[in-house]
């Protein structure tokens, strides 16, 4: 378990860390917090001729609020969202998906932009950047660009992001008014990546009606997958088990075939989507009524 | 002379012990708590080389041909190794029956995926892993068998072809009328289990260095073992040397739980050294070669248990039926785990008879090893559950189907149809000790008003036995040659009066030098920190075999009672001279050598010891001056094995009652344990905390066999679990902290009461868990009867059961 040997370089700049990546799109990988990079190498089964580390790199690890929207820097570590007075007061579905990321000693590493930009279809980030409709800023050669989260993640472990750009920022809007959320997931032990999850917000109108509701199911797919057709049976209803029953079993039932391993059968894991997303907006909708 | 060893507390030279029986601060942790402890990967030698070893990617296949010529020409390697050099230079295994062994690096083919086939000795693991790249090896696939069943069906692919089949072994062992007691039997209860692969996994890997001198032809390794005699004695054998050339030193280790056995390892390193001009050779198991290549897998079992029974809830008969997968060769004491079960065949009940149909196999998977516990657990998993399915049948609360069948106090000692023979217990008194803490009744409740909520909750009652102190006598009916297990110390005292206690074993993390240090602390009076603990490596030792077995705490402490005996003697016999009396007019009590009858005519120890060294003048004719004694202790009245496999093999008898509560998430299948707690007699507690770690580290790796780990192979002989990612170990957050109790029935056989304790509640946990879920299901009517209890396997059970139910 010893990694092949590989160039390494710890540019002080963005635009120096840019333009080594373009010099060497296809053979060279980004060092964010190493938490995948790293037992990947020593298992040789990434072999990348140089590493680019981004942790010289200045003002990447901000978390802030700006105008309602949580604005975190690509090498902000997850322990810094998880230790952070404003997600904690103002963001609690952000804080919520944080605590749900493996143990403390995986956090104080892993960074916010490192686990999105690895698009793990089970890891809670990506899920969470989902729910929310975030915004992830990418800065390339050309400069930084915004995409939506939407149009993030494209497959397994892959995203729209260009060769050579990096995921610089995550904007997170708040969630509105009269607006519960919650996770759900199953894993085989605490920290681990879900065998399923779903997270969920829901938004009340007044009467007791549902607005609208979002749900994301994760570690399902390829991708984490916004049920958006499942969304739309929510609004105007009002809540009741029936109705979470069924909306959650349109999105399962709308998967594709989900991933079957050791853990969980793709039978499973698709009942599994369905009893947590039941759960998450159950849950969602009562935080909401408070 | 003979030595007489204390069988309690109060029979100890001291009015007032300190230390024996107290929780004292352990003498281990002061240099592990600050890092200063020396593991094996600390070890740096001159010239050292690591070792990196290549591996089959192939589970069954012929090796055409290797070619390491580019990988020889790699800077920085300076040895490499094949089987062709294994075939010239060492023996197969020597710890499998005749025959079921094999080389280090594979000879001529492959038999599991992750079996060693080269290895390089370079100047960091860094090039040696690169030059594992440019090895060269055509295989020639053969067909694959990993399914036990069929690998026991005539037609199937051989593992060793010159055997003619994959069958090891196939024996019936009947002990008593056992056709006529199921032939009479009001019901038979019958029930299929299986246990899934799993195993040790100690936090510190296996490692070693070898170093063999090319001009003394010896080897010298240092290991991270965990019995380092045996290890030695196998050297010698696989490496061709004379056992007084084998070196052994045992680094102290970060634990092992069976999992130190690295059987391939210093031999493989042993041949690079050679190789590479006696340099020695450091190799370091990493933990995926551990996972698939080390000795972290046990229990690949398939069981059919039948119980007979009376109206009123009498268990008349037991049989067993057990189809034992070992892997693709029985060289890590595979065998041996299968003959264990014999100790307490038929647990904590008085079952008259009793039948054990025992069929091990050899498959395309890694070889089994031994874990905690070697073989019981699963066994007690099944015997337990059987005896809830029989309560339910009869309608007996699983309390009452117990308390009807144990053993009963005034019966011990009591023999067992298998043949061993149980020192004491009182297993109704454990019983009614754990159900009082659990306030079982109250459990019972909740449970009735969390299933009108449409809670699935579940409790487990289970009560097992724990074999301690083990023998070798037992194994030579699954073919193991035993090799005894004496544990020896040399106990001395200098000229200043201080106590040194040289042993043969190190550190693993059980706390026994700790329990040395209480032990001869309190025999002579002194503080523990005028004790001073000496490891010694296998030549220089007295006679010893170290931790293994639920043994060592006993025997290490009958070792050190008997040294202490024997020294007192030469002391007293001196203190007699030097107070002009008789021998017989000297006793030895708080450290002072006494005349008795006359209390204040007494000489200290320290002081005697020192006219030993310090006045030859005054010592008797022909006493050497040497204040000091060996002694080696071994458990006495073992007797060897019948025609049915029937012996005295294990001395103690430690015994638990666990009551667990569960809920089952009948939509996830997912298992939340709730609450647990434990009653558990191991006689006297010579450290109570060190008792409560091993009960509550039982309970762990319980928690991980019950509802997490499992070692899982494809069709294709590929291990699908071949990181921590997907072998799922428990954390802190998966294990209960157990509310324990203690329940001392003394042993009337050992030195100072106590028993073996050292492998605890993973004879215990796993069919506690399993039994609560079970309860917890069986308004479903379903049977859970394989482990781990993942909730994707409970889940399909649900599933199954609700399609019966709409049909």
């Amino acid at each position: 378990m010893k990694p092949p040997s590989f160039e390494y370089a710890d540019p002080k700049s963005l635009d120096d860390a840019v333009r080594l990546l373009e010099e060497h799109e296809f053979e060279a990988k980004i060092l964010s917090g190493g938490q995948s990079l790293m037992p990947l190498l020593n298992m040789r089964l990434a072999r990348p001729e140089l590493l680019i580390d981004l942790a010289k790199i200045p003002d990447l690890d901000h978390v802030r609020e700006e105008a309602g929207t949580l604005v975190v820097g690509g090498m902000a570590r997850q322990r810094a969202l998880e230790l952070s007075p404003i997600v904690r007061e103002r963001f609690p579905l952000v804080y919520d998906a944080t605590m749900h990321i493996a143990h403390p000693q995986n956090r104080n590493q892993g960074t916010v932009g490192g686990s999105i930009a690895h698009a793990d279809p089970a890891a809670e980030l990506p899920a969470l950047v989902m729910v929310t409709d975030a915004e992830i800023v990418a800065t390339g050669p050309d400069g930084a660009r915004t995409i939506a989260a939407d149009e993030f993640f494209v497959t397994y472990l892959t995203t729209s992001m260009e060769g050579a750009e990096i995921l610089t920022e995550v904007r997170i809007p708040a969630l509105g008014p009269s607006t519960g959320h919650s996770l759900q997931e199953l894993a085989r032990r605490h920290g681990d990546f879900a065998l399923a999850g779903a997270m969920a917000t829901v938004t009340l109108a007044g009467g007791g009606t549902i607005e609208s509701g979002r749900l994301v199911l994760f570690g399902v797919g390829a991708t984490p997958i916004r049920a958006r057709d499942a969304e739309q049976l929510l609004a105007g209803e009002k809540p009741s088990d029936a109705l979470f029953e069924a909306v959650a079993a349109k999105a399962a039932a709308e998967l594709d075939e989900p991933l079957s391993d050791v853990h969980a059968s793709a039978e499973y894991r698709r009942s599994l989507a369905g009893v947590m997303a039941k759960r998450a907006l159950a849950e969602a909708t009562a935080r909401a009524a408070v | 002379m003979s030595v007489k060893i204390p069988t309690s507390i109060d029979q100890l030279p001291n009015s007032n012990p300190r230390f024996i029986g107290q929780e004292v601060n352990r003498v281990e942790d002061p240099s592990l708590l600050t890092g200063r402890t020396q593991f094996i990967d600390d070890l740096v030698l001159p010239g050292m080389l690591h070792c990196a070893i290549l591996r089959s990617p192939h589970p069954h296949a012929k090796i055409v041909s290797i070619d390491t010529s580019e990988a020889e020409k790699l800077e920085g390697v300076l040895s490499v190794a094949t089987g062709k050099d294994a075939k010239e230079l060492t023996n197969p295994a020597p710890t499998a029956p005749e025959g079921w062994g094999a080389y280090c690096l594979a000879a001529d083919k492959v038999r599991f995926v992750g079996e060693p086939v080269a290895a390089i000795a370079a100047t960091s693991r860094y090039i040696a892993e690169d030059a594992l790249e440019l090895i060269e090896i055509e295989y020639e696939n053969l067909d694959v068998i990993v399914d036990a069943h069929k690998a026991a069906q005539d037609g199937s692919p051989l593992i060793f072809e010159e055997h003619g089949s994959n069958v090891m072994m196939q024996r019936v062992f009947t002990w008593g009328e056992v056709d006529q007691a199921f032939a009479d039997a009001d019901h038979v209860v019958t029930e299929k289990y299986r246990w899934n692969r799993l195993g040790a996994n100690p936090l510190e890997t296996y490692g070693c260095i070898s170093k063999w001198d090319l001009l003394e032809n010896s080897l010298t390794l240092w290991a991270s073992v965990q019995s380092q005699s045996h290890v030695a004695l196998g050297r010698a054998v696989v490496l061709g040397l004379p056992s007084n050339k084998v070196r052994v030193i045992s680094q102290p280790h970060g634990g092992s739980f069976g999992g130190k056995g690295g059987f391939r390892g210093p031999d493989i390193a042993a041949i690079l050294s050679r190789k590479a001009g006696g340099r020695p050779v450091k190799w370091i198991e990493d933990r995926m070669e551990y996972l698939g290549g080390g000795a972290g897998q046990s229990w690949d079992r398939h069981y059919e248990l039948s119980l007979a029974l009376t109206n009123d809830g009498e268990v008349t008969g037991l049989r067993v039926k057990l189809l034992d997968d070992l892997g693709a060769t029985a060289e890590a004491f595979g065998t041996v785990s299968a003959a264990k079960p014999l100790a307490a065949f038929v647990g904590c009940y008085a079952i008259p008879v009793a039948e054990y149909d025992l069929t091990m196999v050899v498959t395309n998977k890694l070889p089994g090893a031994p874990y905690r516990g070697m073989g019981p657990p699963p066994h007690n998993w099944a015997l337990e559950q059987t005896m809830d399915v029989a309560a339910r049948k009869l309608g007996l609360d699983p309390t009452e189907i117990r308390r009807k069948n144990f053993i009963q106090p005034s019966q011990f000692p009591y023999i067992i149809p298998s043949g061993n023979e149980y020192d004491s217990g009182e297993y109704e008194a454990a019983l009614d000790g754990v159900l009082e803490m659990s306030q079982y009744k109250a459990l019972r409740e909740e449970q009735a008003r969390a299933r009108q909520e449409g809670r699935y909750l579940g409790i487990g009652v289970v009560n097992t036995i724990e074999p301690g102190v083990f023998d070798w006598n037992a194994y030579a009916i699954v073919g193991v040659q035993g090799t005894g297990v004496p544990e020896g110390v040399t106990i001395a005292i200098d000229i200043m009066g201080k106590i040194t206690c040289k042993l043969g074993f190190s550190l693993e993390g059980q706390g026994q030098y700790t329990v040395v240090t209480q032990v001869l602390a309190d025999y002579f009076n002194v503080e523990m920190a005028d004790i001073e603990i000496v490891y010694q490596d296998t030549l220089s030792a007295p006679p010893h075999f170290g931790p293994g077995g639920s043994r060592l705490g006993v025997a290490i402490t009958g070792a050190s009672l008997g040294a202490a005996e024997m020294l007192v003697d030469k002391l007293c016999t001196v203190a007699a001279v030097l107070m002009q009396t008789e021998r017989e007019n000297i006793e030895f009590m708080d450290g002072f050598c006494r005349i008795k009858g006359m209390p204040d005519a007494k000489m200290h120890f320290a002081e005697v010891a020192g006219a030993i060294l310090a006045r030859s003048d005054l010592l008797p004719p022909g006493m050497d001056p040497s204040p000091q004694a060996t002694f080696a202790w071994t458990a006495a009245g073992r007797t060897q094995a019948d025609d049915q496999g029937r012996a005295k093999s294990y001395l103690t008898a430690a015994n638990a009652c666990h009551v667990v509560l569960v809920e089952v998430d009948i939509e996830t299948g997912h298992t939340e344990i709730l609450k647990y707690f434990i009653v558990d007699d191991c006689g006297t507690r010579l450290n109570p905390s060190n008792v409560e770690g091993m009960t509550q580290g039982g309970v762990a790796q319980g928690v991980g066999a019950a509802l997490l780990e499992e070692y899982v192979y494809d069709e294709g002989g590929q291990l699908l679990t071949s990181t921590f990612m997907d072998y799922l170990m428990p954390s802190v957050y998966e294990v209960p902290m157990t509310e324990k109790k203690a329940l001392v029935t003394p042993s009337p056989f050992t030195p100072l009461g106590a028993k073996g304790a050292g492998e605890g509640s993973m004879h215990t946990t796993p069919a506690a868990i399993m039994c609560a879920i079970n309860d917890a299901l069986s308004p479903l009517g379903i049977k859970a009867h394989e482990v781990p209890a993942a909730p994707n396997r409970i889940w399909s059970l649900i599933q199954q059961a609700r399609a019966g139910e709409s049909r």
